[in-house]
């Protein structure tokens, strides 16, 4: 029996030549293929969105005391069973903010820039604003995650938000 | 009995390079749609917009099947 027009021998050839070559057929294949990939990563977005439980209302947590950050200064922290990182900011008018100190743009630590009331990420120039979070300028796609600030007395205590943007 | 394929090629011998041009142009443009889509995918998630994620995928797996079937019209190789 001829192996001669088996289609297998387009995949092992004998000459190098042939072996490099990739033709429009198996490149149009190949864009198939890549796109069934994007189906893929959409489908595990969609699904880690579905599954994940954003109910998840976290226990107040204690800081520190108001003493402990100057007007201007800032403090970071983690929460109680996390490693994500935040950071307190005690602004120039008095008011306590808590944001994650991850930029979401590549996750660079932001850090609040005193005078300014903007948070900076060095990284790639991007500016929050301290109040609320949202992007003023440069490449974040997304305000940076918020934490509720609450004083008693002299503490300063952090919360998870509820599921509604902050 | 001859299907639409071959139909295809023994109508237009002379024309299979533009017919694989526009092919590969078609699944281009579809594979950027779903680059798109998966960016926005991303980043609404993250930001909470769930139900961006669940019509990105649909729209993602739409425009997969069609370039799946897209497939169909390629060109036989020549031999």
């Amino acid at each position: 029996m001829s192996n001669e027009n088996k289609h297998w021998k387009e995949d092992f050839p004998i000459n190098r030549g042939e072996a490099n070559q990739v033709s429009r057929r198996d490149f149009a294949k190949l864009l198939a293929v890549v796109s069934g990939g994007m189906v893929l990563g959409n489908g595990l977005i969609a699904a880690k969105a579905f599954f994940s439980d954003d109910e998840e209302v976290g226990e107040k947590q204690k800081v520190c005391t108001r003493n402990e950050i100057p007007v201007g200064g800032t403090k970071s922290f983690v929460l109680k069973n996390d490693t994500v990182p935040y950071i307190l900011i005690h602004t120039e008018e008095g008011e306590f903010y808590a944001y994650e100190q991850k930029c979401t743009h590549l996750s660079c630590a932001v850090y609040y820039k005193p005078g300014t009331m903007k948070i900076e990420c060095p990284c790639h120039n991007g500016w929050f604003d301290v109040k609320t979070g949202e992007v003023l300028q440069g490449p974040p796609p997304r305000p940076l995650k918020k934490l509720v600030v609450t004083l008693v007395g002299e503490e300063i205590f952090v919360q998870h938000p509820k599921t509604e943007n902050v | 009995m001859s299907d639409f394929r071959t139909g295809q090629e023994n109508a237009h011998p002379q024309k299979k390079s533009m017919i694989m041009s526009t092919l590969i142009v078609v699944l281009l443009t579809n594979l950027l749609i779903q680059i798109w889509l998966l960016y926005t995918a991303l980043n609404n998630a993250l930001d909470g917009h769930k139900e961006v994620a669940y019509s990105t995928f649909i729209a993602s797996l739409v425009l997969f099947l069609a370039g799946t079937i897209w497939l169909y019209f390629l060109p036989k190789s020549v031999k």
